[in-house]
């Protein structure tokens, strides 16, 4: 039992990595009041460039490189419509998550032709295994046994609630989304801070996708982020738009993905869909009960014209 | 003027969609391939003979149903991205009846029908319950109740309804298949897929209540002071699109995937979305949209296997012309383009 | 400038629609497999088979991948409307898609691999055979091995959908590693079989994998395509943490011996044969209604090569002694044979 439950936390952290830097990501778009629901659809672009990137320079950490690259290529079409074309954001979104998979899937059909092999690239290493550390201890491993893309994850968490409490340019950022009108009034270039929310949001997601193909699994298989873009959304909400929140939200849907799985193994009688339901439920109850007032930054998902000050 | 507006709403979308089929096109010579085979094939393989045309009726008739719930929904003002749960929920129940229930033939039918647009419209309901009284935006509640729905159905088809080794339900029984179409492979689904497309347009543009339901849609807060109950409109708004989608997931079941399996109904709620939005809300216009995106994805797999281009070309189109419609639109209806344009068409003068 | 644009296009599209049709003489086969034909297993080996047989007799050969569940029926019928001669659909999960359009298209054969043994019977129009390796020896032949090797004792198998042969996988390999474990004085736990529901998530594979290691399971059979190759993944990152291989996967249905370093053998099934005497069939027009079946007596089924770092060299001669066994009909005293049939 007590192994059961040890590896139940090390499953939940496992899960949880990728939908930190994609919850991560969308934070710090709706921070800057523009709600991407492309994520998905970005992460799938950083998912396929990391992997191919990673097998063809044999380094991983490149493929993370170029994963965030790509992101931020497909999110400047996002940001182009919508910030400066005032393209509805949430339909926008969902156009980038039609296209940026077919993308993905294109280039991955045309760069391996119809071969039939088993294309696998090599993973990012751990920190236990860099430092050479043979034990199997419970905490060895929850705090050693991960690759660095964890730490950092964990790091910018951290760096973004310091960003966004603690700094003048966090708060500035911040009234973007908030009070965007306002905001210009005062000297904060809006537009600049939107294009920039963009860049932020297209390389984590990017990471995000990356992180599946690098430090996750060594093959690439089309539709592998498997809405977690969309669990990210719900992260972000039930996080309560706030750094720590986020996190929270993340280590608890990784909780109840980690459980659904092993819920597989032993044939239950309450279906494990229940249980992968819990995130998008939890997500509307939270936001039946608090409202709309204290639902996200204030500008979130309108356009923002210059003209209109 | 109003001239004018109606131009961009026709140019818009055609441009998209000859910038995109150039883009294809380039994309197919870039892969060695002749671009006008490749059309060829693929124009071949939508409407090339009346099997293929059965088949592109038979692929569109849920994008009909999902594109007419977006575009009801947002004439009246309700975002509802959740075309797909509706659906789903729709044949959910229209599965059940199909299967468990002693009816079987026309009563049959019709009660899935019913059930299935009662089904969506309550799915619906919730979110519109959510967006009335909690004030919260529509559309994350939708994508999250869509994934609700798939998971729901999930549960159906591994547990529930079950039905031997794979994970599926039983099928519908013979008797309670919606009939051919003309002898077409499209069933009769096709043909009220289009009439519930006119019946919405007639209920909007010639209607009183369809007039009132728009007049929320374009303009909530005058529609306040003129006395309009807000609140009930969206939320009927809501049931309606809703009911719209969950018929089509009922008819959908009974007439071509014929049991619950999973990827039923995946992608259709977002697809009917990009193509309301195409067709610039009209429910006609939407029609011919989703035939059209129907003909390009079973057009498609003809002119991978004639040409040996992927069908993931066909993919990128689509989403190129949801891309460049969605940015065109949002692009004529920018103040300085306006103005500047107002600007070239007096000089012109 | 825009309206010549257009009447350009629209002149060109109309040329286009106007080209003659495709004639070719060539026979065509087109498979359908809702896994990726990359995916180091499952989906690799029946394109590969599909390949093999076509080559030597001269056909084309068409496949989609990846495809999901509710399509299977839309893409079968795409491929009967490019008339193709022959469908080859690998695996049980098929069977309901095959038959409908199996209904519709008289004149096309399908070819259902792992189709049930009753299946060609309920076809209407007589033109479905079933290609139908024994599923009860294959698990014997992963079985055999897995007993041999086990040192927990504790052994695992992980399944794709509930399939009908994916149950005679199961029961097989837990019925011939409890018989060679008995023989070898020792006893085996097989934990309760696995299904991931589909053939394509590789992630839910190491999940699974993790989970029954943590089980105590030392040896992996699996029967669900790219998700095998996840579980393989995971076991290779718990052999590469303990530095040493103590946890084993045995590979299906062809020979991955050197694709992961925890493969100690595989279960290889050469589906071309069957696949070929399918398209002789058509060709002679005698095609359908029957139930090919592929077995160790018929050389359909076979043991693959064996990891010789791993396995002892004693352990290898058991364990090619047990195959023969098989192939002899004197395996566990003969008497499950006629189950197994």
């Amino acid at each position: 039992m007590g192994s059961f439950i040890s590896n139940l936390i090390l499953a939940s952290v496992r899960m949880a990595s990728p939908l930190i830097f994609l919850s991560l990501a969308e934070l710090y778009s709706q921070r800057a009041g523009l709600v991407n629901i492309g994520i998905e659809g970005i992460a799938a672009i950083g998912s396929l460039t990391g992997f191919l990137i990673s097998l063809i320079t044999g380094n991983p950490l490149l493929g993370v490189l170029a994963g965030a690259l790509a992101g931020i290529a497909v999110n400047m079409i996002f940001a182009y419509a919508t910030i400066s074309l005032c393209a509805e954001q949430i339909v926008y979104g969902m156009a980038i998550n039609i296209f940026a998979p077919a993308l993905a899937a294109f280039i991955y059909r045309v760069y391996f032709g119809s071969g039939s092999e088993l294309v696998q690239a090599g993973l990012m290493g751990s920190l236990k295994s860099m430092l050479g550390i043979k034990s199997n201890n419970f905490l060895v491993n929850l705090f050693l046994d991960q690759t660095p893309m964890v730490y950092l994850a964990y790091i910018l968490i951290i760096v973004t609630a310091i960003y966004f409490t603690r700094t003048k340019s966090g708060l500035n950022y911040k009234a973007v989304g908030e009070y965007p009108k306002a905001a210009a009034t005062l000297g904060i270039n809006v537009i600049g801070i939107k294009y920039l929310s963009c860049v932020i949001c297209g390389a984590l997601a990017g990471i995000g996708g990356a992180y599946l193909t690098t430090c996750y699994s060594k093959t690439y298989v089309d539709g592998n982020v498997a809405g977690r873009g969309f669990i990210a959304l719900a992260a972000v909400i039930f996080g309560r738009w706030s750094s720590g929140g986020v996190l929270i939200a993340c280590l608890f849907f990784g909780f109840c993905d980690a459980l659904q799985i092993r819920l597989q193994l032993v044939n239950n009688t309450l279906p494990y869909q229940f249980f992968q339901m819990i995130p998008y439920v939890a997500t509307i109850v939270v936001l039946a009960a608090i409202g709309a007032k204290k639902a996200g930054p204030k500008s979130s998902g309108q356009p923002y014209r210059k003209e209109e000050r | 003027m109003k001239n004018k507006g109606l131009g961009a709403l026709i140019i818009v979308p055609v441009l998209s969609i000859i910038i995109s089929f150039l883009i294809g096109c380039i994309i197919i010579a870039a892969l060695g391939a002749n671009p006008a085979d490749a059309m060829r094939y693929l124009w071949k393989g939508a409407f090339g003979n009346v099997r293929n045309l059965g088949t592109t009726f038979s692929r569109s008739t849920p994008l009909i149903f999902t594109t007419l719930c977006a575009c009801f929904a947002y004439r009246c003002g309700v975002f509802n991205l959740g075309g797909e749960g509706q659906f789903i929920i729709g044949s959910i129940l229209a599965c059940y009846i199909a299967t468990k229930s002693p009816l079987t033939g026309v009563p049959a039918i019709l009660l899935c029908a019913v059930a299935g647009a009662v089904g969506g419209g309550l799915w619906a309901a919730l979110a519109g319950l959510l967006k009335v009284y909690r004030g919260q935006n529509e559309m994350i509640i939708t994508i999250m109740l869509n994934y609700v729905a798939t998971l729901l159905m999930g549960v159906v088809y591994t547990n529930w309804l079950r039905d031997g080794s794979v994970p599926q339900t039983v099928a519908v029984p013979d008797e309670t298949q919606l009939p051919s179409f003309l002898g077409l492979r499209a069933t009769i689904a096709f043909p009220i897929a289009i009439l519930t497309g006119i019946v919405i347009f007639y209920f909007l543009f010639y209607t009183s209540s369809g007039f009132q339901l728009r007049a929320v849609g374009l303009n909530m807060t005058a529609a306040k002071v003129n006395g309009f109950n807000v609140k009930r409109y969206l939320l009927m708004s809501f049931i309606v699109s809703g009911a719209i989608a969950g018929l089509g997931g009922a008819l959908e079941l009974l007439g071509t995937q014929l049991r619950l399996i999973n990827g039923f109904g995946a992608g259709y709620g977002f697809d009917g979305v990009a193509m309301a939005l195409i067709a610039s809300l009209h429910p006609l216009a939407g029609i011919l949209v989703a035939i059209f995106f129907a003909a390009l994805r079973v057009g498609s797999t003809t002119m991978q296997t004639a040409t040996g281009v992927p069908t993931s070309v066909s993919d990128i189109i689509q989403a190129l012309v949801i891309v460049f419609t969605v940015a065109g639109m949002a692009m004529v209806k920018l103040p300085e383009f306006k103005s500047r344009f107002a600007r070239k068409a007096q000089k012109e003068a | 400038m825009n309206r010549k644009l257009i009447a350009m296009v629209v002149t060109g599209a109309m040329i286009a629609s106007m080209a003659p049709a495709i004639a070719d003489d060539t026979r065509t086969v087109a498979m359908i497999c809702d896994s990726s034909i990359s995916d180091g297993g499952w989906g690799m080996a029946c394109y590969n088979a599909m390949i093999d047989a076509a080559e030597k007799c001269g056909w084309e050969t068409m496949y989609s991948d990846s495809i999901a569940q509710s399509a299977y029926y839309d893409t079968i019928v795409s491929y009967c409307d490019l008339d193709v001669d022959m469908i080859y659909a690998p695996g049980n999960q098929y069977t309901d898609a095959v038959l409908q359009a199996a209904e519709e298209y008289p004149d096309i054969a399908f070819a259902l691999l792992n189709g049930g043994a009753d299946t060609p019977e309920k076809a209407a129009n007589g033109n479905v055979s079933s290609l139908l390796p024994n599923a009860t020896q294959i698990g014997w032949i992963a079985g055999a091995l897995a007993g041999l090797m086990t040192d927990s004792g504790t052994i695992a198998f992980i399944g794709g959908m509930e399939l009908d042969t994916t149950r005679a996988k199961y029961a097989g390999y837990g019925e011939a590693a409890a018989f060679v474990a008995g023989e070898n004085g020792k006893t085996i736990t097989l934990l309760d079989p696995v299904y991931s529901g589909d053939f394509s998530a590789s992630d839910k594979g190491l999940e699974f994998a993790k989970a029954m290691m943590d089980q105590g399971a030392d040896v992996f059979f699996g029967d669900a395509s790219a998700v095998d190759s996840g579980a393989r993944q995971a076991i290779d990152e718990a052999n590469e943490a303990n530095g040493e291989i103590t946890v084993y996967d045995i590979a299906q249905p062809a020979d991955l011996l050197g694709q992961n370093p925890c493969v100690i053998g595989s279960q290889v099934t050469d589906n071309s044969v069957l696949i070929e005497l399918s398209m002789k069939a058509v060709e002679d027009g005698n095609f359908g209604g029957e139930t090919l079946f592929g077995t160790l007596e018929n050389g359909v089924l076979s043991a693959g090569e064996v990891n010789t770092e791993l396995v002892p060299e004693d352990v290898q001669a058991a364990y090619a002694d047990y195959i023969q066994q098989m192939i002899d009909g004197t395996f566990m005293g003969g008497a499950a044979e006629t189950e197994a049939e």
